[in-house]
């Protein structure tokens, strides 16, 4: 399920959106739509999730003594 | 993916959720043309134009105009600073920013057919929608 988180800060009125687990396109789609009814951000940043990419760990066993 | 956008700009992109979000505030009495005049609370002329305005009678006994202008980003609102001051105890511009909010929220919402689940956590408001 893709989540659009938005926060509002009822003492200054500002709006931040977290845009959740929506890849490539749509994100850029979510983006889009919310630039349409609210402007051009003040912010845009990525989350240190968007930079994540799996990593591969090699497993190192201790050798066996024969 | 995961992506942050933050608003801090006060201006109105959308005409349509501005006029709602200002009859939400209870200003549903609006002016729409292409420059309109604004007047003081005297009915002295300002200087400013706008192509949103609500009339001084429909928001307080000595506020002025209020305007809202058409720029390329948006609508971006007059208001005298008496009535910044004074209107809604000094918070008309938050409360339309938060009504405003809410009706983004409530038409991203409606475009992308999701859900809503909201909750006010630390005195903010967090509205998750899925879809």
């Amino acid at each position: 399920m893709r989540e659009i988180e938005f926060t509002i800060d009822p003492a200054t009125g500002e709006l931040t959106i977290h845009v959740k687990g929506i890849a490539g396109s749509d994100c850029a789609d979510v983006a889009k739509l919310a630039s349409e009814l609210l402007g051009t951000p003040t912010h845009d940043w990525n989350t240190p999730e968007y930079y994540l990419r799996p990593q591969v760990r090699r497993r190192v066993q201790p050798r066996r003594k024969p | 993916m995961s992506k942050y956008l933050s608003f801090n700009d006060i201006v109105f992109k959308d005409r349509r959720l501005l006029l709602s979000a200002l009859a939400d505030l209870g200003y549903s009495q609006i002016e729409e043309g292409d420059t309109l005049p604004l007047f003081g609370y005297r009915g002295d002329r300002r200087s400013e134009t706008a192509q949103i305005v609500i009339r001084r009678q429909h928001v307080g006994p000595l506020s002025n105009d209020i305007g809202f202008a058409h720029a390329k980003d948006g609508y971006r609102p007059i208001v005298s600073e008496f009535d910044q001051r004074t209107l809604r105890d000094g918070h008309f511009l938050v409360q339309l920013r938060t009504a405003y909010s809410e009706r983004v929220v409530e038409e991203v919402k409606r475009r992308l057919h999701g859900t809503a689940q909201r909750q006010v956590e630390g005195g903010v408001v967090k509205i998750r929608v899925r879809f």
